[in-house]
């Protein structure tokens, strides 16, 4: 399974909606206390002897957090710069053109960037500073700030089904629900004791959400009933990072944590771990499943490594 | 669904403009908290805000700190409203104001309870606010006054004597102080100095102590080490005492190959011994130059994290930072247009397959297609999709060799999309002719036109079908093939 080697330690990486081969790493120098990014988009080759080949690499002055495909444009990324811009980028325009949009509205680090799956127009970005944005591209500043959270809001994350409603996991230690209908948030409850690191609707039942947290726990839960989980997944054995529903299976999620390994579970089952990857030999930061190929997985770490492979087989197997 | 609007009704804020009140509510009302206030929680968190020092600080934490409680919204919303005086929630929307008489009565007897038990009149509770608080303040004076003077009796007769019994004794203890001590000054500087000089000590103290500790480890390492090279120069001596003695017998009459045999047992056995005492003795010089770095309760960070961290706090800069310009050369940069349509999700899949239409199969055999295109060489998936179960039925008669050197996928449209507008088409033109590598792409509208187009002229052609019309003759016989593959899609 190839192996790509960045030159700063990564943070995030998202498989594109368009392209079956394609994905984007956003990468960090200095573990992203202080440093410049870049923003690698790779293409993923049958021809085992070079698995990799890099479409494009953009630098940044800051590390960058998060990235984001767009669904309307196959060439188009959400960039969530440290700095507390937002970056967008054409891959298909040549690098003396990118980036395109350079938008500055938030006044800390941008820890997250989610592009809209059913509107396709409009994407959200999570910040530091407490607020989450919400943008579409032909704007160039925010439509709506929402402004409800006290601490970092580390994720805000659309919902699969319903084209109005997302989350946010904060380090306030709540996840919210939003309809940007709303004037403000629709629901709030507190899913841990510690802070929320991220949150992800289940692809197929709208009302299912996954969230995790600082207290190495991943819990799931339903937000008409939210007093209760549904469920709850010990296992890690450090702060969960991101978690993520499967695209295909319903019941499937992924995880990465700070215990450097990336682990798939199912919430459904008494024995909810199906398997544990733990080819990363630093904080494992970023994971996502393909959205077109069923069973892809890839992860990336601060040990400046991005691994892809098949669920069920070996990520470092070559 | 009844039930959820009911809830979502009263969830929702009033400032929702009416008309669309029941479009949203039966859509987003999964989404709002539909289960109803506890009073209880609700009279837990009026008791929170009503403590002095919550009233002090920032609204958005006690609101925040209600929420880590579990509390919902509205119940958030309505403990604010009976505190009296702090901020109301930053909605605007206009809930009850605070002067609903429901509302204040249960308010307003709490204060009273403390207040006063004994006074008459207190019992007729008025309505209005105004007149009530001020017999209330009427009756407050005059009890204050009552226990005032009380007070002042009482000081008078017992307390002042053993006051100025008590101040003289102190008077004289001070004349005496005095004497002993020249400054008072001095005594609280000198017990602080006394106590500095104790901590100092006891520090000192501390650091003797992990010294001592070091020192011994350090010793008892030697001392280790000391251990192992005995046991080694021991374990020498045994061999050489075996060797003598298996010579002497092989010299007694021992067959020359079994001689053999001890003397390459010996040889292959000692290198191994000795590497395993090299590895010991490495390991324990090792372990002793790394320290553990490993915290218990959070997780630990690499080495290099750590000292990057030290390095900023100590005001440095890493030096592998460089000065990047990112900002956009042109701000108005309008993106590229979209070579792809948007491609439906499998959780949408499943709605669509409801909508009866053929989009699932082709879907699953197109995946097929670009996998089976893909590869040179053999007929192998490339190795992403290798898992994908149930996907290889069809047959690879379909593939289409002239795809060979394609690079990207080719996925098709299962619904049609509407044109994207078109922009200035010369510039599109300029750009794209700038664009470094062709993309071999196609695309199939519902009216079973596939038009695969090199990437020079793709966005052109995406947006207007007459342009489309006119590049089929072009490709010639790449068309004619993917003709016939979407013929064969349609028809499974």
């Amino acid at each position: 399974m190839p192996v790509f080697k960045t030159p700063f330690n990564g943070y995030s990486v998202k498989f594109s909606p368009f392209y079956e081969d394609r994905l984007a790493v956003a990468t960090s120098q200095n573990f992203g206390i202080l440093g410049n990014g870049r923003l690698h988009v790779l293409s993923l080759s049958p021809n085992p002897s070079q698995p990799f080949t890099e479409i494009a690499a953009y630098d940044t002055a800051d590390g960058i957090y998060d990235v984001s495909w767009s669904e309307s444009h196959d060439s188009l990324v959400v960039a969530a710069v440290a700095d507390g811009s937002v970056k967008l980028y054409d891959t298909a325009l040549p690098p003396t053109s990118n980036p395109i949009r350079s938008l500055r509205e938030h006044t800390r680090e941008v820890h997250s960037a989610d592009y809209n799956p059913l509107r396709r127009d409009s994407f959200l970005t999570s910040s530091w500073d407490d607020t989450v944005k919400l943008w579409t591209l032909d704007r160039p500043s925010s439509i709506r700030t929402f402004k409800e959270h006290s601490y970092c809001v580390y994720s805000a994350v659309w919902n699969p089904r319903h084209a109005d409603v997302f989350a946010s996991a904060s380090g306030d230690c709540t996840l919210r629900v939003w309809d940007v209908r709303e004037p403000s948030s629709t629901m709030v409850f507190p899913p841990h004791e510690f802070e929320v690191l991220t949150c992800d609707w289940n692809k197929y039942d709208d009302c299912i959400i996954a969230t995790a947290s600082v207290d190495k726990s991943i819990k799931i839960w339903d937000v008409r009933s939210f007093r209760v989980p549904i469920a709850v997944m010990n296992g890690h054995g450090y702060a969960v990072r991101k978690v993520r529903f499967s695209p295909h299976v319903r019941n499937l999620l992924v995880s990465c944590s700070y215990d450097m390994t990336v682990c798939v579970w199912d919430f459904m089952v008494e024995d909810a771990l199906v398997s544990r990857y733990d080819h990363h030999t630093e904080f494992a930061v970023g994971v996502d499943m393909s959205v077109l190929v069923e069973g892809l997985m890839a992860s990336t770490g601060w040990d400046e490594l991005v691994y892809v492979w098949q669920h069920g087989t070996d990520p470092r197997a070559l | 669904m009844p039930p959820q609007n009911a809830g979502a009704e009263i969830g929702k804020p009033t400032n929702v403009d009416q008309q669309d009140a029941a479009k949203q509510s039966s859509k987003a009302s999964v989404f709002v908290n539909t289960e109803p206030m506890r009073e209880e929680q609700v009279q837990n968190a009026v008791k929170f805000l009503s403590h002095p020092k919550v009233r002090g600080s920032p609204v958005i934490y006690r609101r925040n700190f209600l929420e880590k409680k579990g509390l919902t919204k509205e119940e958030i919303d309505e403990a604010f409203r009976r505190v009296p005086d702090s901020q109301p929630s930053e909605q605007t929307a206009g809930a009850n104001q605070a002067n609903t008489p429901d509302v204040q009565r249960p308010a307003q007897s709490q204060a009273l309870q403390p207040g006063v038990s004994g006074s008459t009149g207190v019992t007729t509770l008025s309505r209005t606010r105004y007149t009530f608080r001020w017999s209330h303040a009427l009756i407050a004076v005059g009890f204050l006054v009552v226990s005032g003077a009380g007070t002042a009796i009482l000081i008078k007769k017992s307390f002042l004597p053993r006051l100025k019994s008590w101040i003289r004794k102190i008077v004289l203890e001070e004349e005496y102080d005095q004497l002993e001590r020249t400054d008072s000054k001095l005594t609280v500087a000198e017990e602080a100095s006394q106590a500095a000089k104790a901590a100092a000590a006891a520090a000192a103290a501390l650091a003797k102590a992990n010294q001592e500790i070091l020192t011994s480890r350090s010793e008892e390492r030697r001392y280790f080490a000391d251990v192992v090279s005995l046991l080694d120069k021991q374990v020498q001596e045994m061999k050489l005492l075996t060797s003598e003695i298996r010579r002497l017998e092989a010299s007694r009459g021992a067959s020359y190959s079994r001689h053999e045999d001890y003397q390459v047992n010996q040889t292959s056995s000692k290198p191994f011994i000795v590497n395993g005492k090299q590895d010991y003795g490495q390991r324990s010089v090792t372990s002793s130059s790394q320290p553990a770095s490993v915290e218990p309760s959070s997780a630990p960070h690499p080495k290099s994290y750590m000292e990057i961290m030290a390095m900023i706090q100590r005001g440095e800069k890493p030096s592998n930072i460089r000065d990047i310009d990112d900002s956009p050369p042109n701000p108005n940069q309008q993106p590229s247009n979209p070579r792809l349509a948007p491609r439906t999700k499998p959780w949408e899949v499943s709605q669509v397959q409801q909508n009866s239409t053929p989009a699932f199969p082709s879907q699953v055999n197109v995946k097929d297609l670009n996998s089976s295109v893909l590869d040179n060489s053999d007929n192998a998936v490339p190795w992403w999709q290798s898992k994908n179960a149930g996907i290889r039925e069809i047959d690879n008669g379909v593939e289409n060799n002239g795809y060979g050197t394609a690079s990207g996928q080719q996925p098709i449209k299962r619904t049609w999309v509407p044109p994207q507008p078109p922009p200035v088409v010369m510039s599109e033109a300029a750009e794209a002719i700038r664009r470094p590598k062709p993309l071999v792409q196609k695309e199939q509208t519902l009216d079973d036109q596939s038009v695969p187009h090199s990437s020079d002229v793709s966005d052109k052609v995406m947006k207007s079908s007459e342009l489309s019309k006119s590049e089929r003759p072009i490709e010639g016989s790449i068309t004619n093939t993917v003709l016939e593959s979407a013929e064969i899609l349609e028809e499974s």
